[in-house]
């Protein structure tokens, strides 16, 4: 075909990145937003390689190429990445769109983002010579840099599935479900023997990559119900020194709020 | 390089022999003078430029070319061709469901998505399935009902 490229399995595509200048084309709806007439895509929305969903043990793998559509019919998809997609976009859309491609245009504001980075997940990336994995959190330099080179695609997504089961997650936005996000959270919190055995958060949408800061739930992990209700103010406090929201349509300062009060809801629902 | 993108439109194999990365939209209506598409807003959000593509709905102004290589793209052209297309061209105007039909023939795919999935569908799952779909004139009601009507009059076919 004239400027494309439609490999039919991953050796032959990452053969074909190596090769030429090509962009990945997934699904297409953020890169036909604002078309290069003149872009070379490599289509790889029909490598099964790329497609496929498989747990091993703890973990789950998801095919970069998996479209919305396909993860929300999946019976091996953890409700909480179910409750992200429902709310994206429109049925059209989540037919076409893809994981791999909300995690590559690099955009704080992507939904199934957030999701894997709550839940620690980590990449794999493969060229014709080389595969690495690495966790998303490395993934993201700063807004729009990503640590993705020119012979790369993202493969799979690598999810630990361990401490998903208990999540909250809320999206605050314009329209509930056309509106690229503006202020997301995640939640997850297991209680295990009277103690919070697993505590992690992340914020979509409120700086250049997902905010994400392990270090201060870790404030959490291991306190028993009164000693992280001591401990709220404190941990409410050390996000809201580290929220520091872009300046965008809608201001930083209601940003902030709406994502301490997503925070204290959090809390509060798990009864903190 | 130089073979053509071959797929099927609304049944017929061809071979398109532009760029792949030229918009879906464009060419049906331009090179294969499928004008039943319309483009209302050419960034995803209007549902004006809906197809199938191996039954499944898509907006035509979101995807290139390369991308329908050895798939079947259904427009509403191919699809009123069909008997489904029959119970819900008579659905919708038995409730007047069509004012300036800009919309209609995206609506009908959409609907034709929603039935296919669900036979029987629930009021929400209709309005789930036609989310996408922006109707500037008739309000959304009529249409509901439309498909709850082609649903009733169509049992069996879907
Ligand atoms: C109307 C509308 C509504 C939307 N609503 C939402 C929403 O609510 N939430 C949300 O998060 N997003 C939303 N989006 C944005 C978009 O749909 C998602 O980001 C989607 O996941 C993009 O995936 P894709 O497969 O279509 O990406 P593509 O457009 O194919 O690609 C996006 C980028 O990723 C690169 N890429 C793709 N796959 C790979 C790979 N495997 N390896 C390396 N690079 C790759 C491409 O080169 C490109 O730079 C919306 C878009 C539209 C048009
Ligand atoms: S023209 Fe394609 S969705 Fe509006
Ligand atoms: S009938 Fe006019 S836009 Fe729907």
């Amino acid at each position: 075909m004239v400027n494309g490229f439609s490999p039919a399995t991953l050796q032959e595509a990452l053969e074909i990145r190596a090769r030429h200048s090509v962009t990945p084309y997934a699904g297409g709806t953020d890169l036909m937003i604002n078309p290069d007439p003149d872009a070379v895509y490599l289509f790889v929305n029909h490598i099964p390689e790329m497609k496929q969903i498989e747990q091993r043990g703890d973990q789950l793998h998801l095919g970069a190429a998996c479209t919305y559509t396909q993860l929300l019919e999946h019976p091996l998809t953890p409700a909480i990445l179910k409750a992200a997609i429902d709310l994206i976009a429109a049925p059209a859309i989540r037919n076409e769109g893809t994981i791999g491609g909300n995690i590559a245009n690099g955009s704080a504001k992507a939904d199934s983002v957030l999701i894997f980075f709550v839940a620690d997940a980590s990449l794999k990336l493969n060229s014709q010579s080389a595969e690495r994995i690495i966790p998303i959190r490395d993934f993201y330099r700063e807004r729009k840099q990503l640590d993705l080179r020119p012979d790369e695609l993202i493969t799979e997504i690598i999810l630990p599935t361990k401490w998903l089961d208990h999540y909250y997650y809320k999206k605050v936005g314009a329209r509930k479900a056309l509106a690229i996000s503006r202020v997301v959270f995640a939640g997850l919190l297991t209680w295990q023997d009277d103690v919070i055995a697993h505590c992690a958060t992340a914020f979509g949408a409120v700086s250049g990559v997902v905010l994400r800061c392990p270090e201060l739930d870790a404030l959490l992990i291991g306190k028993t119900r009164s000693e992280a209700q001591a401990a709220k103010a404190g941990y409410l406090a050390a996000f809201g020194d580290m929220i520091a929201p872009i300046q965008g349509r809608v201001s930083a300062e209601y940003r902030k709020e709406v994502c301490l009060n997503l925070l204290t809801d959090f809390l509060t629902s798990n009864g903190i | 390089m130089n073979q053509g993108i071959v797929f099927k439109l609304n049944g017929q194999p061809v071979s398109y022999t532009g760029s792949a990365a030229d918009r879906l939209l464009d060419v049906l209506r331009q090179t294969y003078r499928l004008t039943g598409v319309k483009c209302g807003c050419n960034e995803g959000e209007c549902g004006a430029c809906s197809v199938l593509i191996d039954g499944h709905l898509a907006n035509s102004c979101m995807v290139a070319m390369g991308r329908v290589e050895n798939c079947e793209v259904t427009t509403i052209e191919g699809y009123s061709q069909t008997e489904r297309f029959q119970v819900l061209e008579q659905a919708y105007a038995a409730v007047s469901a069509v004012q300036c039909g800009y919309c209609i023939p995206g609506m009908i795919l959409a609907s034709e998505c929603v039935l296919a999935r669900h036979p029987h569908p629930s009021e929400t799952e209709i309005r789930l399935g036609l989310s996408g779909n922006l109707c500037r004139c008739t309000g959304y009601n009529a249409i509901v009902k439309a498909i709850q009507i082609a649903a009733e009059k169509g049992e069996g076919l879907w």
